[in-house]
């Protein structure tokens, strides 16, 4: 069925009704690993989403200016902006953070990050990115489905549906939700949109059971299930003729499904890892524990052929997110805490194990924040310009891209839209904006809505 | 299979016409053919576009300069900034001519000499010649030289049946015109399936219920000439058909009780559109009395309650409320497009959204006709009208008062607080939320606003800020032809005027859009494929006069909508059986099966599948109607959502053995089961239900709770039928959940899996069958 979709049967003339034989991709399983439209540099994608918006400058941006200015109004010459929140009677925040040149590339990175600091040499960092909007979410949905609306696939969703299932034994999409609480656009920012249900990411549940329906229903044992999975196999080859795809299909999902059954406890345990496994990601303490715990799932992940992970800090009220109204120094400096070895962490294993080579990492949020103060010490959404970072999977590493205005206001150099990052995204694991389209509403639907540009000083 | 097939198609079309041969260079001699043209410009035009000018006019420029492409054929007559670049055969008013020749302070390629003049001389001839660009050859577009000619804006015809050369197969008029279509390959329609596929097939499709064993035996020993005809008028008259029925419309219109977005906020009293619905379609309610009282009910008659439960229709799009969205404005145009997309992906078919921010390319349906469409909208605003007694409002306010006074403290200490103190605040303040009384009872509906209504602008690229010209309401140009007025701005009833519109009887779309979705929940695909387009880009049909006949039909008996769905599953075309054995040659020039040589077979839909599955399991509540239903669902599901608290499960759990229609419809939190099985996302029209096939749905039926529940209370009841006796068991478990008996070898592994496994496991080794999970 599903090739149907993509094919948009709805254009075919009468003539051609009666056209060669194209079903023969017709009834496959819908997960079925597909090619790439060129050859691919990545194979898996990590996406560390920073939720409620951290500070460009106070991570990736420094902007010195800042601090002569605190206090001041923001000089007419830097131009307007829209917030959130704070309105026309407010000044310059200055910064408490110090910035400080890191690796051969002598990228300044701020005092927030030292763990990740040591890691810049393979980091781009992206100090240009804008989005369309200033709202929690429409920006998050924007960040994740090009779009400012739900009901649009994720980048997830959509890579999936590029690239099919590589692992035989996890799903292709996982998001692993703070388990803190939800966030505003909720789980429609996740979600595949009108792909059809095989595209649809598995969110990992906190604890000890991460995905629903893994693990057999009590008093059922495994050698019995084993059993009720040969009758259905029996009975349901019985009743197949030969060439019906589709339930051959059927009968491959079942065979997929007992693989994951078996072995996904396997990589879902973290209690073999070795000590200094642990140590290295921060999850044998507080408070990186949590984070670098999932930060560390996600590397087993991609290592069985996940093809997105998604790793959020931040969930519920907006102090516990980057969404830093009222203290910025509280708030990054307790986000920074839980999530900078971490990361680093991460970064770190993945090269020492060759797989930071095919995995590309995405590090950043809905948006920035305002230069201006918001309740004297905190600063309102800012969507004009802000900063993100890629690392691994073919990227560039210890380079910066584009620039923001000297307070951080808007992105003047090589403005890169969230399109872009898609784009450049799509082009690291092989696909063409272009052509990974889906027939909905009258339109062949794409990630990057019109087209985004291929970051290329980075690729 | 990621290439759209227009692309592909376009694609050789270019490599045939460039491979032809011709002498490409004779412009001067040419024979003028397309061809010709064609090979001119690959070889003269484009390489200079791409040398010269793409580094800043193209998809890969750094930043397009002044907007313009020159990489793609409409990007060229589109223009940019400035307008149009080529006009077609007048190159001394193309902007681009006069760029290269550096006229007019315009420059190009810039900061540089002009071009050779022999490249400006081929530029000329382009143009003169018509500027034939290959990159824009769009074959959908090409085959209707002028939309007015499409299909579907032609007046509805009538055609006569055709006669078949074998009438004893044609049982009705919908056989007389698949057969003639058939006959025109030499095919023949699949032989017929015998009577219990046909009576599981035909109450799924139009109950969406199994039968019970019982019923199937009275229609296999029921001799009598008219047997169909019962078992379908029965069906028909079952109340489960408008719970079946009513299914799809909610699919079409996105249907859904909570708003999305953040805040996802319930909308209480939305499900009484759902009632109303279902039993529009039990009484059969005609088709074009439906809509209207949908699009205007509350014009019609703002006392009766049920034409204000039809206006609800309006408030089921999504609506953004979050928090600190400064500009009503924007909302307030959101709000605007979903009500009148909604008129054209639902009603009319077409995709008219897309000219919302420019004239819509690919259909003759101007920017001005959407902006005309959405006027009729311009007073229609929300009005909830409360249907409690004074007393009682006064009784909910006192109530709710403490709860509010006690948030509205902790919120006050949380502005004040910092970090996790501060989150903790905002948490118990949003728990209370659920101390709340219920809300009172209300419909959610709609009025006319004059005083504050909109004025309706034309928006440059759909911006809200950006206004053109004000419009009033008016019909689709290339329906009514663009010399019709638009209406005054204070036109009285103007919904009611836009429903007349449409279901009028020179419309040609209404009819032949909603026969067409009748004909796809039968065969699983319409005889247009494309059920919410019609427009050019949309399929063509494949029974033509079908459909027009079909539609004629619909409107000869009142539009009411039984009397195609009795037609349709009375038909030899229907009977058929699923096997595609019996003509080879189909299977390879016709996969997709459009000309219906044999039954296509489908997978139950996400609400069939649960509903069976409570069904024979013997636990279906068959209670109708009521507020959507939040059944148990994992704990952290319901913590992704922004506010948990508006997930309340009651206490008394028979509710959660529903029909799954009842089930609440909440944008933000769709049941796994459900999901996992193509259910649609609520977001927006879903025409046609997908048909997945992977990994978690097996996961879902093997080890979720659901499943597991049910196979529980299957087993239950296959002992109280069959006691121990693993044939006896076996029997009834194949007949009960199968509509049919087991063969041999199908008994004798399942007693051989009886005698060492628990029935449990038996009843949820049934669930996962093919013939279980699929319409035979």
């Amino acid at each position: 069925m599903l090739s149907d979709a993509c094919c948009g049967f709805g254009g075919l003339a009468m003539a051609s009704l009666l056209r060669a034989n194209q079903s023969d991709a017709g009834m496959q399983n819908s997960l079925a690993e597909r090619s790439c439209h060129w050859p691919a540099k990545a194979k898996s994608v990590i996406f560390l989403f920073m939720a409620g918006g951290p500070s460009h400058l106070e991570t990736f941006d420094p902007k010195p200016l800042l601090n002569e200015l605190h206090g001041h109004k923001r000089p007419a010459e830097f131009g307007e902006a829209k917030y959130q929140q704070i309105q026309g009677d407010t000044t310059i925040l200055g910064t408490k953070r110090r910035f400080r040149k890191h690796g051969e590339s002598g990228i300044e990175v701020s005092d927030l990050f030292p763990h990740t600091a040591k890691c810049i040499d393979d980091i781009a960092v992206i100090r240009s990115m804008y989005g369309d909007m200033v709202v929690h979410s429409a920006a998050q949905y924007e960040l994740f489905s090009g779009r400012l609306n739900p009901g649009f696939p994720s980048m997830g969703s959509w890579l999936v549906y590029g690239l099919g299932v590589e692992s035989q034994s996890m799903p292709a999409y996982v998001v692993m939700p703070d388990p803190v609480g939800a966030l505003e656009a909720g789980q429609p920012m996740y979600m595949q949109g009108f792909l059809p249900a095989a595209f649809q990411p598995t969110v990992f549940r906190s604890g000890n059971r991460p995905v629903l329906n893994l693990a057999l229903p009590t008093g059922v044992s495994q050698e019995g299930r084993r059993r009720t999975l040969d009758l259905i196999h029996e009975l349901n080859t019985a009743t197949i003729r030969p060439g019906d795809q589709e339930f051959q299909a059927r009968l491959n999902s079942y065979d997929l499904a007992f693989r994951m059954q078996m072995s996904a406890p396997d990589i879902l345990n973290l209690s073999k890892e070795t000590k200094d496994t642990l140590a290295l990601y921060g999850a044998d303490r507080e408070p990186t524990r949590d984070y670098g715990q999932r930060c560390l799932l996600a590397r087993k992940l991609v290592e069985s052929g996940v093809r997105f992970v998604c790793v959020v800090s931040g969930g519920g009220p907006g102090a516990m997110q980057w969404d830093a109204h009222a203290d910025i120094e509280e708030n990054h400096l307790r986000k920074a805490g839980e999530t900078d070895m971490p990361i680093a962490g991460l970064l770190t294993d993945l090269k020492r194990r060759g797989l930071l080579d095919e995995t590309l990492v995405v590090w950043g949020g809905e948006f920035g924040r305002s230069p201006e103060a918001q309740s004297a010490n905190g600063r309102d959404h800012h969507n004009l310009g802000f900063s993100m970072w890629m690392a691994g999977g073919g990227i560039r590493g210890g380079c910066v891209v584009g620039a923001t205005d000297a307070i951080g206001l808007r992105a003047i150099e090589r403005p890169c839209h969230f399109r872009d990052l898609h784009a450049t995204i799509l082009h690291q694991m092989g696909l063409n904006q272009h052509l990974l389209t889906y027939p909905h509403q009258g339109r062949n639907e794409r990630l990057t809505f019109l087209e985004g540009k291929v970051i290329e000083e980075i690729v | 299979m990621l290439l759209e097939t227009g692309k592909l198609v376009a694609l050789l079309t270019i490599s045939l016409l460039t491979g032809s041969g011709t002498d490409s260079l004779a412009a001067e001699n040419s024979d003028g053919s397309d061809a010709t043209l064609l090979q001119y410009f690959s070889e003269r035009i484009e390489p200079v576009l791409k040398a010269e000018c793409y580094q800043c006019h193209s998809k890969d420029a750094n930043k397009i300069e002044g907007g313009l492409r020159l990489d793609s054929g409409l990007g060229i007559l589109r223009g940019g900034d400035s307008g149009p670049a080529i006009v077609p055969g007048k190159p001394d008013e193309s902007l681009l001519l006069q760029a290269l020749r550096h006229q007019n302070s315009l420059q190009m390629p810039p900061n540089r000499d002009p071009l050779p003049n022999q490249v400006i001389a081929d530029f000329i001839r382009w143009i003169e010649k018509g500027a034939m660009d290959p990159r824009h050859v769009e074959p959908e577009l090409a085959e209707t030289d002028d939309p007015k000619n499409h299909w579907a804006f032609q007046p509805l015809s009538s055609p006569a049946l055709p006669g078949s050369q074998n009438p004893a197969d044609v049982r009705n008029p919908v056989d007389a015109f698949v057969l003639a279509r058939l006959e025109q390959e030499a095919w023949k329609q699949a032989p017929a399936v015998d009577r219990a596929a046909w009576i599981r097939r035909v109450a799924m499709d139009l109950i969406g219920l199994p039968l019970e064993p019982a019923q199937v035996q009275t229609f296999l020993q029921d001799a009598s000439p008219q047997a169909y005809e019962k078992v379908v008028d029965q069906l028909l008259d079952s109340a489960h058909f408008g719970e079946r029925q009513a299914q799809h419309w909610l699919d079409v219109i996105r249907y859904a009780e909570t708003e999305g977005f953040e805040y996802d906020t319930h909308l209480p009293g939305a499900w009484q559109f759902r009632d109303y619905v279902i039993d529009s379609m039990n009484r059969d309610k005609p088709f074009d009395q439906f809509i209207t009282e949908q699009i205007a009910g509350d014009e019609l008659d703002a006392n009766n309650t049920e034409y204000q439960t039809a206006s609800i229709f309006h408030r089921l799009g999504p609506v953004r409320r979050n928090a600190g969205n400064p500009e009503l404005a924007l909302s307030r145009n959101e709000v605007l497009t979903e009500r009148t997309d909604v008129i054209g992906t639902a009603i009319l078919g077409l995709s008219i959204g897309c000219a919302r921010c420019h004239n819509h390319k690919l259909e003759p349906i101007s920017q001005k006709d959407y902006y005309c469409l959405q006027a009729y909208f311009a007073a229609t605003d929300e009005n909830n009208l409360t249907l409690a007694s004074p007393a009682q409002q006064d009784a909910w306010q006192k109530s709710t008062e403490d709860v509010r006074a006690h948030q509205a403290r902790l919120r006050e200490q949380a502005r004040v607080a910092a970090g996790p103190e501060r989150s903790q605040l905002e948490k118990e303040a949003e728990e209370l939320e659920s101390r709340r009384p219920e809300p009172l009872p209300q419909i959610p509906g709609t009025r006319n606003n004059f005083l504050n209504q909109t004025a309706i602008h034309i928006l440059h690229r759909g911006v809200w800020e950006q206004k053109g010209e004000r419009v009033g309401p008016r019909p689709l140009s290339i329906l009514v032809g663009a010399h019709v007025p638009e209406l005054p701005l204070d036109v009285e009833n103007p919904r009611t005027l836009l429903a007349k519109w449409l279901t009028a009887a020179d419309n040609p779309l209404t009819a032949r859009v909603i026969v067409n979705r009748v004909w796809q929940q039968h065969f699983g695909l319409g005889i247009v494929s494309t059920p919410n387009d019609f427009g050019t880009r949309g399929g063509v049909p494949s029974h033509p006069e079908l459909l027009d006949w079909l539609a004629s039909y619909l409107i000869k008996n009142r539009w009411q909508l039984k009397s195609v769905h009795r037609l349709i599953v009375l038909s030899e075309t229907y009977r058929q059986g699923c096997d595609s054995a019996h003509v080879s040659d189909a299977t390879i020039s016709d996969p997709e099966n459009r000309l219906l040589w044999h039954f296509p077979r489908r997978r139950l839909t996400a609400e069939q599948l649960r509903d069976a599955m409570l069904m024979v399991s013997g636990r279906l509540n068959r209670a109708a109607g009521g507020p959507g239903i939040m059944t148990p669902v994992d704990p952290e599901l319901v913590q992704l959502l922004y506010k948990p608290a508006q997930w309340q499960v009651p206490a008394d759990s028979s509710n959660n053995d529903r029909r799954s229609i009842y089930l609440i419809a909440k944008r933000n939190l769709r049941l796994p089961f459900m999901e996992v099985f193509d259910a649609p996302t609520l977001m927006s029209s879903c025409a046609r239900r997908e048909s997945s096939t992977h990994a978690p749905q097996a996961l879902e039926l093997l080890n979720g709770s659901f499943s597991n529940s049910m196979a529980h209370s299957l087993a239950a009841r296959l002992r109280m039928i069959a006691g121990s006796d693993s044939e006896r068991l076996t029997d009834s478990g194949f007949s009960l959940v199968l509509g049919r008996m087991p063969n041999a070898a199908e008994k004798e592994l399942s007693i051989r899996f009886l005698a060492e496994q628990p029935l449990e496991e038996f009843a949820l080794a049934l669930f996962n069958l093919n013939d279980f999970l699929y319409v035979p």
